[in-house]
């Protein structure tokens, strides 16, 4: 046993390690010794659970992680002490050396996910950890990813998964002849380098999980009421590239018909196409949102009469079919609170009455019906920060509303700050653009690219004098076609 | 109101048509003496079932004016009406031995010079085809077939050989043109005429072009660029060139207007008040040039007043009737729009006395205005203020670049999202396979959504 403990509290040494290289040679021998030591027909049954207390999670992290897996396949430790034990290290690892164990990370990320150790809402929280502490930035997809917002979204465990959530995808996994030349130990080196590195990962999303993550994203945000990011979640899956001209996902489809509905409760008009969409979705979408565009066009329209008959042609039916029902209620009864939103585009004040008469609900298509009703709607939506404004009621005059309206400038300290933070956000993209860029230019089919460029324009330039001389040639010298060369 | 004359204007309502009960300000026989033609008739016609209390001279005047010429459809037309609003006058009965005779004369005229055509065209003489055609245009056009004038002077164009024949054959086609409503064609017609004229002969025709480019324009709604056409007829060349379309006073009216509707003050200023060509036209229609004066010099109120004074002529006008209420409309509130400029406040109830009209309160027209974007202001309703909002280039500065750098952090991000996906081999790529790959089982992520 003693013998076990050393080889376990070898990696890494009390000293430290001189550069990245030798953590790398080292932490590579370690594993494997880990690994050599765990496969004993002896030690799982003997003693792998005592050794538990005697790693540091934090410390060992690899050693700790072999133990885990080996104490659990022998379950030779209650479950509840084993459920702690997860969670520790879960919280705890060290992510640089979880690098060099991913696969074996990866199957306590997968028992997780499957939901069969912890309850769902503790999962979520764990798992969420877990990837944000293996990669900080947040920018690589993992399979690991899709199962936890499926996990988090139909277990209604939504808010732990938020932080991971909240953050821009930008790699996918699946890229193919990448050279990276520096250690897996290298601090510097970008999370697409070592996230998914275990074998078969490569081929284990396709991309209608990718499309269904940012759609069950959308959806979690929507069930948060976070419109703007479930806004630019669905955004996401609509711009999804495609590689011909006539290709549209149904994920697509459905994600076309929310985000109306969502750019609706969140600007109050219909959103814009974005004109990065892929050919054969954009004219997919038009065809098949119909229904939803022209809600969206009478949501727009100054009485609600139309918003109320387009909602009653198609029907409630329809809507529980197409899973938006609850969101076209909320649009329906934010047609008024919009209404009454864009009526501080002519009005400082107004009296209650008049905004009374001049709104209506979509419910019913008529104003409502008394002043009191008008009133709690006004401030529900003063409360909720929708509307800045305060209602006033002076003795013996009308009860009206003011709106108050934002002071647009900013000082000159303000407008300094906010940019700064803007450009501190766009710096803190540089390492990703560099992580890209690296890609990019070890990728086989960019070089190929790139060549066939340069040759192209080589020729290019070749084949322009030939044809300029060709043409001075054909023509008459003297009409001047040349004065200028 | 007579009940004939209630009946008529019932039925005139039902249809559509614009009813005007003001008496207008003109003399009826001093009006239409300026037209030559056969807008003559139109414009009675027009009068005729329009003004409440023009009705029945100005169809009786259109009766005999169709009696004078050959259009035989146009004299049961105005009959029919007569016959309706004043069923006791005695031109409301048909005069069926004038008809008749009429109409055996229009198809002896019609075949006689289709064959006397056929003569010319077998002789293969140019300048009789020419002459052939238009007599037969000319015809076709007195007796109301203006599908078969415009062909017959159509096929004038090949066998033209002079300038001035080239001139006639284009007015004949614009007047046509006209009279069919169809702008677009005027248009093409006129741009067919410009600028290949001799210099003397080009002045001769300028201001028939100018008024017909303008009318055409007008009919399209481009009010802007019908007003300079207006502006630009030269005065020096007596109306009658033109009179078959519009009178001076005519070319006036609408060059004014629309240029009311359609410019600022600095350029009214120098494009109509200080356009000695057109200052010459205006000296017909005082009225509009004090209106523009007026609303150069800021007395807004004033500039309505006379407008409104003069609204039931331009309803009866032939080519202004569907445009005043629009123009009138534009006018009105670049004069709001103008009057607001100079201040920061200014309370409803000045507004109401400047602009105020009994049909609509000047609280829901500024509503109205601000909400098309057309005025920049608010409105107070307790305190019954209008304030206008002063753009800040500033404010609008910061939000701009913070805007712009937004945009490039989210772009960025979505490109990096591309280029990820596409390194990936991750597109979507369908044909045929899209059953299996792009739409998975409706199962798999269909969920109902939930809000929290």
């Amino acid at each position: 046993m003693d013998q076990a403990v050393a080889v376990l509290l070898n990696f890494p040494p009390p000293g430290g390690f001189a550069d990245d290289a030798q953590y790398h040679s080292a932490a590579q021998s370690h594993v494997l010794e880990v690994e050599k030591l765990t496969a004993k027909a002896d030690f799982n049954k003997s003693y792998a659970a005592q050794l538990l207390d005697h790693v540091n999670p934090a410390l060992n992290s690899i050693s700790y992680l072999s133990l885990l897996l080996a104490v659990r396949g022998a379950n030779s430790l209650p479950q509840a002490d084993l459920l702690a034990k997860f969670s520790v290290f879960l919280c705890t690892f060290d992510a640089r050396q979880i690098r060099y164990r991913s696969s074996a990370f990866s199957v306590v990320l997968d028992l997780l996910a499957s939901g069969s150790l912890f309850p769902a809402s503790v999962a979520v929280d764990l798992l969420t950890t877990a990837l944000l502490r293996l990669d900080p930035t947040g920018s690589v997809l993992t399979p690991h990813h899709v199962a936890l917002v499926k996990l988090a979204y139909t277990t209604d465990a939504v808010e732990p998964a938020l932080p991971l959530l909240e953050k821009d995808i930008i790699f996918y996994p699946g890229v193919k002849g990448l050279l990276e030349t520096r250690p897996l130990s290298d601090p510097d080196l970008p999370p697409a380098a070592y996230m998914n590195r275990e074998p078969g990962v490569q081929k284990s999303l396709s991309h209608s999980d990718i499309l269904e993550y940012d759609l069950l994203r959308a959806l979690c945000f929507i069930q948060r009421r976070a419109w703007r990011q479930a806004f630019d979640a669905l955004e996401r899956v609509l711009t999804y590239p495609a590689r011909d001209s006539h290709s549209c996902s149904k994920i697509m489809v459905e994600a076309h018909n929310k985000w109306i509905l969502v750019g609706l409760l969140l600007n109050g008009k219909v959103p814009t196409m974005p004109a990065t969409m892929a050919a054969g979705a954009q004219k997919s979408l038009a065809a098949l949102g119909k229904p939803y565009q022209s809600i969206g066009k009478a949501f727009e329209e100054n009485t609600a009469e139309s918003l109320k008959a387009e909602y009653e042609s198609l029907g409630a039916q329809f809507f529980s079919q197409e899973n938006n029902l609850n969101l076209m209620r909320l649009v329906m009864q934010h047609y008024q609170r919009w209404q009454i939103l864009n009526l501080r585009q002519v009005y400082t004040k107004i009296s209650l009455e008049q905004i009374r008469a001049r709104t209506q609900s979509a419910e019913t298509a008529a104003p409502l019906a008394t002043e009191a009703e008008i009133e709690k709607l006004v401030q529900e939506m003063i409360d909720e920060g929708m509307l800045s404004g305060v209602i006033e009621r002076p003795d013996g005059g009308l009860a009206h509303l003011i709106f108050v309206s934002p002071n647009e400038e900013l000082s000159e300290a303000e407008f300094a700050q906010k940019m700064m933070r803007t450009a501190q956000r766009l710096k803190e993209l540089e390492p990703l653009v560099k992580a890209a860029s690296e890609r990019l230019g070890t990728s086989r089919d960019y070089i190929k690219y790139l060549a066939g460029q340069q040759k192209k324009e080589k020729d290019g330039w070749r084949d322009y004098d030939a044809s300029f001389v060709n043409t001075v040639e054909d023509e008459d010298l003297m009409t001047g076609v040349v004065a200028g060369y | 109101m007579a009940d004939s004359l209630l009946q008529f204007f019932t039925l005139m309502d039902d249809q559509g048509g614009v009813i005007v009960k003001e008496p207008p300000r003109f003399d009826l026989d001093l009006y239409i003496s300026n037209y030559r033609g056969r807008t003559r008739f139109d414009r009675l016609f027009l009068i005729g079932h329009s003004s409440v209390p023009l009705c029945v001279d100005a169809l009786k005047a259109a009766i005999a004016e169709a009696k004078r010429g050959r259009d035989t459809h146009r004299y049961r037309e105005a009959v029919e009406c007569l016959r309706i609003a004043a069923p006791s006058e005695p031109e409301a009965t048909f005069d069926q031995r004038w008809l008749q005779t009429q109409e055996a004369n229009n198809q002896i005229e019609t075949n006689r010079l289709l064959t006397e055509l056929k003569g010319y065209k077998n002789n293969l003489i140019k300048e009789s085809i020419r002459m052939g055609n238009e007599d037969l245009g000319k015809h076709l056009e007195s007796i109301g077939d203006l599908n078969g004038a415009a062909e017959a002077y159509t096929k004038m164009r090949p066998d033209v050989s002079t300038p001035k024949q080239f001139l006639d054959v284009g007015k004949h086609l614009v007047r046509v043109s006209i009279q069919r409503r169809e702008w677009g064609m005027v248009s093409a017609h006129v741009s067919k005429l410009g600028g290949t004229q001799h210099a003397e002969e080009e002045r001769a025709v300028q201001p028939y072009l100018k008024v017909a480019q303008g009318i055409a324009l007008l009919g399209q709604e481009k009010y802007k660029d019908a007003a300079l056409s207006f502006l630009a007829v030269d005065s020096s060349v007596s109306g009658s060139s033109y009179n078959e379309l519009a009178s001076p006073s005519d070319v006036a009216v609408y060059g004014g207007l629309l240029a009311l509707a359609s410019m600022d003050r600095k350029e009214l200023q120098t494009s109509v008040l200080d356009n000695s060509q057109f200052r010459t036209l205006l000296e017909h229609v005082p009225h509009i040039r004090r209106a523009v004066a007026q609303f150069v010099s800021g007395r807004y109120s004033a500039c309505i007043a006379i407008l409104e004074s003069y609204r039931p002529d331009y309803l009866l006008d032939i080519y202004l009737q569907k445009h005043t209420a629009n123009i009138y409309s534009k006018i009105r509130s670049k004069c709001i729009i103008q009057y607001l400029i100079p201040f920061s406040c200014v309370s409803l109830d000045t507004m109401a006395k400047a602009f105020g009209r009994p049909d609509q309160a000047i609280e829901d027209e500024l509503a109205e205005m601000i909400q098309s974007g057309a005025l920049q202001a608010r409105i107070n309703t307790i305190d019954k203020l209008v304030t206008t909002i002063t753009v800040n280039p500033r404010a609008q500065m910061q939000q701009a670049a913070l805007q712009a750098a937004e945009n490039y952090e989210r772009q960025a991000l979505d490109r990096l999202r591309w280029m990820g996906l596409v390194a990936a081999d991750l597109e979507l790529k369908g044909g045929r396979k899209m059953g299996v790959q792009g739409f998975p089982g409706q199962g798999d992520f269909a969920m109902e959504e939930t809000l929290g």
